[in-house]
């Protein structure tokens, strides 16, 4: 490996998907990634944060060798992901939430087994560190349990156990914590934690569209959505763009169609998210001072609207996306 | 409750049929009702041909023929319906919303059957036709005795429908890898039924189960339909008259009807109790 | 009063540290190989429910056409044809159902990228499928050789036992060479690769000559079924085990094993072919390492 490279590096990347039209006629071209420059040095701790459909699994799969850019390139460790594949593959390893690996009839352990013997690792050593990560995600008591009797987590913490198995240089985690339940979720955070915490030399990208995720794992974190990167930095930095606007949250009485339409002329008012809920409506704000929402207040009341809660809070990850976009990720999801 | 039957009979024929003759794929379609059953009926053709050289007037020829041809009818309608469980539970994921309808059940089932003996009949008669048109099968469809041949096919065809509902309701009861069942007693008939060689050539200890299964007189009846007088050259049932396999057919058909009956109760309690409707096969 | 401490360990404890990775030379290829056979092997093990089936399926089948030359009075040497060619279907029924099916199978798994990304061969991988299925399979066909020469007093007559252990094996190589070709030509059919396995079965059975003499096929179709691996390695195997076998066979077993090694040789460089495609397409196109189809 080319020891002064950078982990992971992508110059213009894109890629086009060419959907094979059903019917007779033009095949669609789908844009999934463009233009998109990015530098993870090593060691670092790597966020994408992007609504479902932004392009992640595209740039994991791009870098993981298992798709080609259409455009750009892209290295890790140094080496073309393109053209020369057989480099980067030992180097790296990946891990998708909600998919499963290996084979039902399989142990636990055999399966993990499989998976290291095409790393080239003897069984020996194989099978200490099978167990020993299989005790610290709780799994331990299923090693001898056959793949297809075990619940959707626990599989999940299987696949996160072949992924860390080879220890690569560089592991992508692809929405690692999709699907699991809180407690899962949080064991999977921490241990991936712990395990950076104790290899600095170690580089962990991250894809992940809930942002308390990204906020609380990454050093740095790009923002992605409809394919292009937004913005790039560490979350303090990212939310430090927000410093200067006054962030609240309000819960008034179910508000009527016509009454959003009147916010957007109203001085001060950055950015409104309004998310409907049982019973009441929801509006996250970014206002470009904190006076600005007297006027709001103003305008809800006199549409009769009931104000239920106001509550001035820090800005999140989420806020910088909706500054950013102009939606929420839900939204962006959705489009 | 007529009401019902008739029905769900009605909408479960329909159904059926909307699902068995859902052949995104002409192709497949031609692979499934011709190239499969001629290819069988092929092996042995050549089969005989490697043996007896080029001559096709020896009576054992028709009668491997005609029995593997109208053996066709017991894959698919017999077979078919227990896979029309599986389908529905497995593939579709729909039994439990047909459980729950207001359809009866068996009749469900059995209007899939028809589906599967007009899929099946299209099958039966390539064959045939590909026999007597270019395989010199001695058939001369002036000389059929067509009443006979319609009421044997409609009682057999009866049969096996009340054999595949038996089948079927057993299958249901089957967690893992349960789509081989209809194989293994489709496969297993073949050779009990007098379907490729005549039962006398069985150990004689297993030769009272032939003569307890339906399909083996069934197939003789047609085969003496279709033949005429060649038919009795093979001397399995020499001394029974026409009459008498009749009789034979239509008391195995009316007690495997109320054994269909039975099984689908026992068998439909136990996947109940089990919570097996709505189960899948792990692979 | 009970406590709940929700705290999470802030330490893997002592992870050992990672095994060195050798991924190159032939062990390394070999280790990749036995590492996917395993699953073949010790799956069978596991549900012997399967085992049963897949043998007493073709073994019912041999049963049927044993009974049928008997029908025919034919010599008894065609009886031995017929149980032959049972064993066989359970070769042919594991390169159609668990070779040629399985990339796919390994795709809707999510396999099929773990695969690829890892630095292993795909051709190593491949290779292993096919030896830990025909070792398997192998088990299955004696069953039905064993049980079927039991039972109906087979009179096998082996000629030459240099010849016949090479005629199976080249056999062996080429079928499941043609197997490893399915796979990547399967995936490239996606759902339909499950029917065309299917409808396949029987016109294979047929036109490969797995219970007569293809010498009945008369000389250019006979010459055009040979395409098939079974087609001819059968075809020696018979002139090779039964005293009635020359008269009957198509060419010289010289000769056919001479084109057994050319379809041996010829098929597994198909595959590695397709396979090198495969991957290519995958990457390119970006449909083929996708679940969604
Ligand atoms: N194989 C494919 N063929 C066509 N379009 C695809 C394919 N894979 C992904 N896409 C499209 O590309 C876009 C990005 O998808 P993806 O990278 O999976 O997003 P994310 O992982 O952020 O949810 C989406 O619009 C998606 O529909
Ligand atoms: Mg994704």
């Amino acid at each position: 490996m080319a020891h002064e490279a950078l982990a992971i590096q992508t110059e213009n990347l894109g890629r086009v998907y060419t959907i094979k039209a059903i019917k007779k006629g033009e095949a669609k071209q789908r844009v999934a990634l463009n233009d998109v420059n990015l530098e993870v040095g090593r060691g670092e701790f790597f966020g994408l944060l992007g609504p479902n459909g932004a392009g992640k699994t595209t740039l994991i799969k791009i870098l993981t060798t298992l798709l080609a850019p259409t455009h750009g390139r892209a290295t890790v460790a140094g080496y073309d992901v393109a053209r020369q594949a057989a480099q980067v593959r030992p180097l790296i390893n990946m891990v998708s939430g909600g998919e499963s690996s290996g084979y039902g009839l399989l142990t636990v352990r055999e399966n993990l087994w499989m998976f290291g013997q095409f790393y080239g690792l003897d069984s020996k050593s194989t099978y200490r560190r099978v167990d020993a990560l299989l005790e610290i995600v709780g799994l331990s008591d299923r090693a001898h349990t056959k793949t297809s009797d075990l619940s959707t987590g626990l599989r999940q913490k299987m696949n996160i156990v072949r992924g860390f198995l080879t220890d690569p240089q560089i592991i992508f985690l692809d929405e690692p914590t999709l699907g699991l339940d809180v407690g899962a979720s949080r064991e999977v955070r921490s241990f991936v934690r712990n395990w950076v915490d104790e290899r600095p030399d170690r580089t962990l990208l991250l894809t992940t569209h809930y942002m308390a995720e990204a906020e609380e794992l990454c050093q740095r974190v790009a923002i992605i959505n409809a394919g292009k990167v937004l913005a790039c930095d560490s979350p303090a930095n990212l939310k430090r763009r927000l410093q200067r606007e006054a962030i609240f949250r309000l819960d008034v009485s179910p508000l009527r169609n016509g009454a959003l339409s009147t916010f957007e002329t109203l001085p001060g008012v950055r950015k409104f998210v309004h998310t409907p809920q049982d019973g009441k409506s929801e509006l996250d704000l970014i206002l470009a001072e904190d006076g600005a929402i007297a006027s709001v207040v103003t305008t809800l009341t006199s549409h009769g609207a009931q104000i239920l809660n106001l509550q001035k809070r820090e800005p999140t990850l989420e806020d910088v996306f909706v500054d950013l976009v102009g939606l929420s990720m839900e939204q962006a999801a959705a489009s | 409750m007529l009401q019902t039957f008739n029905r769900s009979f009605r909408t479960a024929a329909w159904l059926g049929w909307q699902v068995e003759s859902n052949w995104t794929d002409p192709l497949l379609f031609f692979a499934f009702s011709v190239l499969k059953p001629v290819s069988s009926v092929l092996i042995l053709v050549f089969m005989y041909h490697a043996v007896a050289g080029a001559g096709s007037d020896a009576p054992i020829y028709a009668y491997i023929f005609l029995g593997n041809a109208f053996y066709i009818y017991v894959g698919a309608v017999m077979a078919g319906t227990s896979y029309a469980i599986l389908d529905d539970r497995e593939r579709y994921r729909t039994l439990k919303y047909l459980y729950i309808a207001p359809i009866a059940m068996p009749m469900y089932l059995l209007g899939r059957a028809v589906a599967r003996f007009v899929v099946g009949t299209l099958a039966v008669v390539i064959t045939l036709l590909v026999g007597i048109f270019f395989l010199n099968v001695p058939v001369n469809l002036l000389t059929v005795d067509w009443p006979l041949f319609g009421l044997t096919l409609a009682l057999g065809i009866i049969c096996l429908s009340f054999m595949g509902l038996a089948l079927g309701a057993w299958t249901l009861t089957i967690r893992n890898e349960p789509w081989f069942l209809g194989d293994a007693v489709a496969a297993s008939l073949y050779l009990f039924s007098g379907a490729i060689f005549p039962i006398t050539l069985l150990p004689g200890w297993l030769q009272p189960l032939a003569y307890g299964l339906p399909v083996t007189y069934w197939l003789e009846l047609l085969r003496r339909a279709t033949l005429g007088p060649n038919a009795a050259a093979f001397p399995t049932f020499a001394a029974w008259s026409n009459g008498q396999l009749l009789a034979a057919l239509t008391g195995l058909t009316l007690a495997f009807g109320l054994l269909a009956a039975l099984a689908f109760r026992f068998f439909d309690r136990l996947a109940r109790e089990r919570g097996l409707i709505d189960a899948q096969s792990n692979f | 009063m009970s406590i709940v401490d929700r705290q999470l360990p802030t330490e893997n404890r002592q992870l050992p540290a990672a095994p060195r990775q050798v991924i190159h030379g032939w062990r390394y290829f070999l280790r990749t190989v036995w590492a996917r056979a395993y699953p073949r092997i010790i799956g069978q093990q596991r549900e012997p429910a399967w085992v049963f089936f897949e043998t007493f399926l073709p073994f019912l089948a041999t049963v049927g056409y044993v009974y049928v030359y008997r029908a025919m009075e034919a010599p008894e040497e065609f009886v031995g044809f017929a149980v032959m060619g049972g064993a066989m279907t359970a070769f042919w029924l594991n390169v159609m159902w668990s070779m040629a099916t399985q990339l796919y199978w390994d795709k809707e798994q999510g396999n099929l990228p773990l695969y690829i990304m890892s630095p292993a061969s795909l051709m190593a991988i491949l290779l292993g499928m096919a030896l830990g299925g025909m070792l398997a399979t192998s088990l299955r066909a004696a069953i039905i050789l064993v049980l079927g020469t039991w039972l109906f007093q087979v009179p096998f007559a082996i000629s030459n036992y240099l010849q016949l252990f090479a005629v199976f094996l080249l056999t062996m190589t080429a079928l499941y060479g043609l197997g490893m070709l399915f796979g990547s030509l399967f995936l490239l059919f996606g759902r339909n690769a499950w029917q065309i396995s299917q409808m396949m079965q029987e016109p294979i059975y047929f036109i490969s000559g797995f219970y007569f003499p293809i010498e009945t096929f008369g000389f250019a179709v006979a010459l055009a079924a040979a395409i098939l691996p079974l087609t001819l390695g059968m075809d020696a195997m018979r002139q090779l085990t039964f005293a009635n076998g020359p008269a009957l066979g198509f060419l010289s077993v010289e000769i056919e094993i001479g084109i057994l090694l050319l379809l041996a040789v010829g098929f597994v460089s198909a595959a590695k072919l397709a396979l090198d495609r495969m991957e290519w397409r995958a990457r390119y196109e970006g449909t083929l390492s996708d679940r969604r189809k």
